[in-house]
């Protein structure tokens, strides 16, 4: 063979695996978006057939109500994760927040004052989060899993693992009021899900934040401040667990220590299930909002067929692990 | 014009050290605009150390760097990507998740006209068109500008890297061993890139062990041994073998 017949087989060559490769990869992106809408109908399915209240407009409605809280941390844990950082910290956020509106309402103060400082605080751990896990180049999962311990510490400490009743100036609306039949907080999840959206897909922000995860030295060399946008991202994802932990605190009227515990789980999951890389750069929250949606369900059905919240917990572990090995099992096939 | 006269690129009396060791001693090296100059030496010769030294990556322990006439003191290689002196690294460079177009506007995006630009709202239509302009301008074959970069091969990668160099105004690109993780066929494209780049008026610097490569793309080859500049040859004024009785030193011996 002569040389310049074997250079253009070798060119064509590689064109040929340059095009199998994005097709594949294009196959499996598809194949994982569509995966999570047909387990959602699987699990609808599923629910309806077991339980004759599921479909029930009322019912339905209880279901977004309850997995909105959720969702609206899974939107901002979602862009924490394409930028490869992560925040476990959240449910401590959450109890901290509601725990210090309650011992500010206790004090007399005015209900929307004290969920402001409420917020402030909130603010507070994610800067704290952002500036020592960026600055000192910590691992986000160890300087969250500090930071959760200590808000958690914090919360129990000044609680005197009491709670307190918080009632009044329309603070209720926040955790369950309603606008033409439909719970206040699904308003909230959709329209925070509906800036992250954005954000990621159309704007400059949403592209360096991809590229922050995907490489963080190209980044740089590029001009994007990726430290900056990862502490963004860190004080954005703390101040929607606070406002988790309001409306959480505003649906029970009552402040509590303990009542950030069953997120944590959950919104990682959604996460990871919805398709975001640990690894970052990767990752969508239209797959968010359909993982939102298969936990929701899965939630309300196993409220509905009255199993233990144990076993509700196993399946979620189930679930996450499951997700990450897709996870990996994507990104090996790409190669 | 004064402007041609003076070199793009000058280097004075570039010494290095580390502690008592001297990576570096006296260079004096030239660049002019859209000449390919090669960069070859032995390992350990310096190589490395000096392209560290033009960018910023190392400071020098004596000695003067000019760009376009100008006196300049590199703190870091930021400090000399803004004067258009741009290092392509093969790995460094690029975001893989990102498309070719992504990657060529990444940090620069477009924006839309209006209010949605003013919230940040990118285009990507034109950029997407205008990084098709800048790839076909260079001879830059990818199948498409939204190929994301992860799935294409080092050379096309690293052509990508110029080509966004180049875009962004670069006045001096640094190849350092640009074609030796490539096959053949990959290689011999890198080396019509840098010629296209050439015709640009864009000076390189080009680092490399395939010397039957600087044979062939550069105009002016300089030569380092143990830290010090032993000769310059000039295109059609040497052989293969002359430059490496250079590189081995031989060549000193003989005289």
């Amino acid at each position: 063979m002569t040389d310049e017949a074997f250079e253009l087989e070798q060119g064509q060559r590689s064109l040929e695996t340059e095009r199998r490769l994005a097709r594949r990869r294009r196959f499996i992106q598809q194949l994982q978006q569509q995966g999570l809408v047909l387990v959602l109908i699987i699990v609808v399915c599923i629910m309806w057939a077991s339980s004759p209240y599921f479909m029930s407009k009322y019912n339905l409605l209880t279901a977004a109500s309850v997995v909105s809280i959720l969702g609206i941390m899974a939107v901002t844990e979602t862009l924490l994760v394409i930028a490869a950082e992560i925040d476990i910290s959240i449910g401590g956020v959450m109890a901290l927040v509601s725990v210090v509106v309650g011992i500010l309402v206790g004090r007399g103060l005015n209900v929307w004052l004290a969920s402001a400082i409420g917020m402030a605080v909130a603010a507070l751990v994610g800067v704290i989060n952002g500036v020592i896990t960026v600055q000192f180049k910590i691992n986000s999962l160890v300087t969250t899993l500090g930071t959760f311990s200590i808000a958690t510490g914090l919360a129990y400490v000044l609680s005197g693992t009491t709670t307190v009743q918080i009632s009044g100036s329309g603070f209720g609306f926040l955790g369950s009021g309603y606008i033409a039949t439909i719970p206040s907080t699904v308003y909230f999840f959709i329209g925070i899900w509906l800036v992250g959206a954005f954000i990621a897909r159309y704007t400059t922000l949403g592209r360096h934040i991809y590229a922050t995860g995907d490489n963080i030295d190209a980044a740089d060399r590029s001009g994007i401040r990726p430290n900056r946008i990862r502490i963004g991202l860190f004080i954005f994802n703390s101040v929607a667990a606070g406002f988790a932990g309001l409306v959480v605190t505003s649906e029970l009227s009552s402040s509590a220590p303990q009542l950030g515990d069953p997120y944590l789980l959950a919104v990682v999951t959604a996460v990871i299930l919805g398709g975001a890389s640990l690894s970052g750069g990767r990752g969508r929250l239209s797959g968010t909002l359909l993982a939102v949606a298969i936990l929701g369900v899965v939630q309300n059905g196993f409220a509905l067929l009255e199993f233990s919240s144990y076993l509700q917990n196993l399946v979620t572990g189930c679930l996450l692990i499951l997700a990450v090995l897709v996870d990996q099992f994507v990104r090996r096939a790409e190669r | 014009m004064s402007e041609n006269t003076v070199p793009l690129l000058e280097a004075r009396g570039i010494t290095k050290a580390y502690g008592n060791v001297a990576a570096l001693t006296g260079i004096n090296f030239k660049l002019d605009r859209g000449e390919i100059v090669g960069l070859v030496g032995d390992n350990g010769a310096g190589k490395s150390t000096l392209v560290k030294t033009l960018c910023g990556a190392h400071q020098p322990t004596d000695g003067h760097i000019f760009v376009e006439g100008e006196e300049v003191h590199f703190s870091s290689p930021k400090e000399s990507r803004m004067r258009g002196i741009e290092v392509v690294y093969q790995d460094l460079a690029l975001a893989n998740e990102l498309s070719v177009a992504e990657n060529i506007f990444l940090g620069r995006e477009m924006k839309q006209p209006g209010f949605l630009g003013v919230i940040g709202t990118m285009n990507r239509k034109a950029m997407r068109a205008s990084a098709v302009e800048t790839l076909e301008s260079l001879a830059i074959e990818i199948k498409s500008v939204e190929t994301r970069c992860g799935t294409m091969s080092g050379g096309q990668r690293q052509a990508v890297a110029v080509a966004r160099a180049i875009m962004w105004g670069s006045k001096v690109l640094l190849l350092d061993e640009p074609t030796a993780a490539l096959a053949v066929a990959e290689s011999d494209k890198i080396a019509g890139l840098v010629a296209g780049v050439k015709d640009k008026g864009v000076g390189v610097i080009l680092v490399s062990h395939n010397l039957p490569q600087v044979h062939e793309l550069c105009d002016r080859v300089v030569v380092l041994l143990r830290g010090r500049v032993v000769t310059e040859l000039r295109r059609g004024e040497y052989s293969i073998d002359d430059m490496v009785s250079w590189i081995t030193g031989a060549a000193l011996h003989k005289r």
